[in-house]
Parts: C-alpha cells; structure tokens; sequence
C-alpha cells in the first residue's frame, strides 16, 4: 500500500481498459481483464491462491465479451464495477486499485482464507 | 323498452344508477390507497433523514443494540439529530438502554410519534406496543414485514440527520424489507466480537450487503478487551495471567496505577475480517460490564461517564463512519 494515496479524480472508460488520473497529475492504465482478475470479492479471492486456478480464473475472465462496465463510487472508499456478464460483486478499495494501476499484487502476496460459505 | 331485458344507463335518465364497486373491490382499493401513501410518506421520510445506517450482525449475542444506541448517543452528543430504529421485533431492547422502559407510542392524526430518550435520541421499537416484555412477539414473515413497513412510514420523524437501524441478528427478511423500502441507505455496520464463530457470520453479512447493494460502511469489533486497573506501589511490575495462557506484565507508574487490556476472546478479528473483504475497519469497543449495568438501568455508559473510556471509543468509531458517509463520498470523481 502506498504511504500516502492520491485522490483519483478521473476514471475513463474506454473500450478495453480505464485510464486514471490522480490528483498528483499522475496517470494509469487498467486493462479490465486486470480488474477483473483482481475481484476481490469471496468467490474469485480463493482462486489466486493458487497458480493453477489463478490462470483459471484468468482463461474465463478473458473469455468474457468486451464490454465497458458501469462504475460507481462505494461509500468513500472504494469502486464498484457492474458487468453484464461473470462477477461484479467486488467492491474495491481504492488502494486496491491504485496498487492494480502500478503493477502490484493487489493481495499483497496474502492467501485468502475461507469463510463460513 | 319496459320489457326489455337489457337496462341503458342514460345521464341523467330514469334508470338505475351503475353499481359501485364490491365490498372486495372497496377493500383492495383502499388498500392499493394506503399503500401508496406509505409509499410516498417513505420516499418523504428518505427527504428529511440525512444519513440512514443500518447496524447488523451475523450472530446474536455480539452486543448490537448497544453499538446502535451508543452510535446513535454518540452522534447526539456531537449535536446532530438523531433517531433510532428498532427492528428487532421479537427481542427489542432498545428502549430499555435509552431509559424508555413502558412507555407507549403517540398516534396523532394516524402519525406515530416516536419517544425521546436520552440526550433527545427519538426511538420507535415494537416494545412500545408490548403489553408486558415477558409476552413474545409470534408473527409470520408478512405480517412482521408489513409492521415493518409501517414502522419506516407511519412513523413522524420530522427533520434527522441520522437514523439508525438497529436489526436482529441474521441475514433474514428484515433488512431486505428495510433495504427495499427507504430509499437512499448509506451503508451497514457490521457488529461482530473477536471469536471465529461471530467473524465467519460477520462474512456472511457483509456478503449480504453486497446482494442488497447497500455498502458495507465498515467493520465494529465489540467486547474487544477489557482493561483491568489497579494500584501498587510505583515501579512494581505486576503479572496478570491472561486468557490463553498467555501472562500480562505492567509496571505501575509514578502514582502507582497500572492497567492491563485482556483480550478475553481474541484480538484483531474484526480487523482481519474487515481486511479480508477490503471493507473498512471501523474501530474496536472494549468489554465495559458498565454496558450490561446502563442496560439494566436504562442509563446508557455513554450518558453516565459522557468522557470515559467507551464514549471515547464510541467517538473514535463513529468518526470513521462519518468519514465513509456519503457527502461528497466520490471527492468529486469523474467518471466517464
């Protein structure tokens, strides 16, 4: 996590990637399979964790059709992405989504543990 | 004509005038009426209340009524105005925490106003319309679901800036019903305490959120640890053993007082929880018996020790739930 975080101000969409630009003037680009490789919500976290299904997970986001997904800020901390098709239940947290625009494992290296489900 | 079998209303002709509707079809349309009008008082009600927090948690037992009455207090000694929602239609105890134990709501003009507790706190719970507190509360789903509804619109709240909801524990009908009827939901506090058990329920909540599309503002850890103080002599360490085996050492200071926190389930669950969903981490409460005392007596630890350790607490929590609220929330993000 970086020290000090910038504030995004623009999210662009654009047809296979976003490109964000903070308020240090600095600029990034996400691809969307990126994004969505990163979901951290409860379903796809437990497939990072192993490089097997990690590569999985990727093969099935990247057979996804292209399409621009519907943002939405959450509360003041984080970014919602709706899709029309596979998962949109991540909420991610804006340092998550900084550490995506500079190249970082977003789970910081972190397995994810299990819930009750 | 006169023979005729068939009758043509004329204006203003000698026939009968045309039936009005059934006793049933009355019925439903008054009903469609009333509905209405809930629904509008409901969408007007969102108008008038800034800020809407619903405060859940997978398990029973984590101590959510009073995280929602200490929010609700603790916003209130900032100065805002502020109600309090119970939801929890067969255990409510709200109104014994905020030192409303017997009263009974007031109706006007089929408006139910709520009563005022503490430091003007306005509470509406199902206790007001219990005959004695030893009576359960057996209802099936719709007709628990349509008290709720009429709790959200029937009730005259007038001008908050925050109400909380505080619900019973469990992802069931009621947040869904409360979730789909006010409009403009900030967010959900989860409440859990440091033990697996209520942190494996804290998850499924905070999946619950998501299907509900209401955002999780962040993460409560109650009953987090209990601080022990004494006196010895100045210097002196001391031992305490510890749950888990584990020993505690202070060393009392100049004036001779020390204090130890136990962590009498665990430490840090809450936060992991929270980290482990990228939700935030709203604060942990300490384990205050003066909580179960306020609640026996209906005097709340945040009005009897307004500066003591678990008001701090509160304020600190409550600090960073206002800091995820929703002004300005996207810090003027543009999204194109």
């Amino acid at each position: 996590m970086a020290d000090t975080l910038p504030t995004l101000k623009k999210l662009e969409r654009r047809a296979q990637d976003m490109v964000l630009t903070y308020d240090d003037d600095s600029q990034y680009t996400v691809t969307y399979d990126d994004l969505r490789h990163a979901c951290p919500c409860a379903k796809c976290s437990p497939m990072r964790n192993e490089d097997d299904t990690s590569r999985t997970l990727r093969r099935q986001i990247e057979a996804l059709p292209a399409e621009k997904p519907t943002v939405r800020t959450v509360g003041k901390y984080a970014l919602a992405f709706e899709w029309k098709q596979g998962c949109s239940s991540g909420i991610y947290r804006f340092e998550r989504v900084y550490d995506l625009a500079n190249r970082r494992d977003p789970d910081r290296g972190k397995p994810y543990v299990h819930g009750a489900w | 004509m006169a023979d005729s079998p068939v009758s043509i209303n004329t204006p203003g002709g000698a026939n009968e005038p045309p039936a009005g509707p059934s006793p049933q079809e009355q019925k439903q349309m008054e009903q469609a009426y009333a509905q209405m009008k809930r629904k509008m008082a409901m969408e007007e009600i969102g108008r008038k209340i800034k800020h809407k927090i619903m405060v859940l948690s997978g398990k029973g037992g984590v101590g959510k009524s009073t995280v929602s009455t200490g929010l609700a207090l603790s916003l209130a000694q900032q100065g805002h105005t502020v109600g309090i929602l119970d939801i929890d239609i067969t255990g409510p105890n709200v109104p014994k925490m905020m030192g409303l134990d017997g009263r009974r709501l007031h109706v006007e003009n089929k408006r139910i106003h709520p009563a005022q507790g503490h430091l003007g706190v306005k509470v509406i719970s199902m206790a007001f319309l219990l005959e004695d507190e030893d009576t359960p509360v057996v209802w099936r789903g719709p007709i628990k679901l349509g008290a709720i509804q009429q709790f959200i619109g029937d009730v005259e709240w007038g001008e908050l800036d925050y109400l909380i909801i505080d619900f019973p524990p469990g992802t069931s009908d009621e947040p869904l019903t409360v979730a789909q009827s006010l409009p403009d939901i900030d967010g959900m506090v989860i409440v859990t305490t440091p033990q697996q058990v209520a942190l494996l329920d804290s998850r499924k909540s905070i999946t619950f959120s998501e299907s509900l599309k209401v955002p999780v503002l962040g993460v409560v850890e109650n009953m987090s640890g209990f601080t022990v103080n004494g006196q010895a002599a100045p210097g002196t360490e001391v031992s305490i053993a510890a749950p888990g085996g584990k020993t505690l050492t202070a060393t009392a200071d100049n004036d001779g007082n020390f204090s130890v926190t136990l962590d009498i389930f665990k430490e840090g669950g809450g936060k992991d929880t929270a980290d482990e969903f990228g939700v935030p981490f709203l604060g942990a409460l300490p384990f205050d018996p003066g909580f179960v005392r306020g609640g026996d007596d209906g005097v709340h630890r945040i009005v009897s020790e307004p500066e003591g350790p678990s008001a701090k607490a509160f304020a600190k929590v409550v600090a960073a739930i206002q800091d995820q609220l929703s002004d300005g929330a996207d810090g003027g993000l543009e999204i194109i």
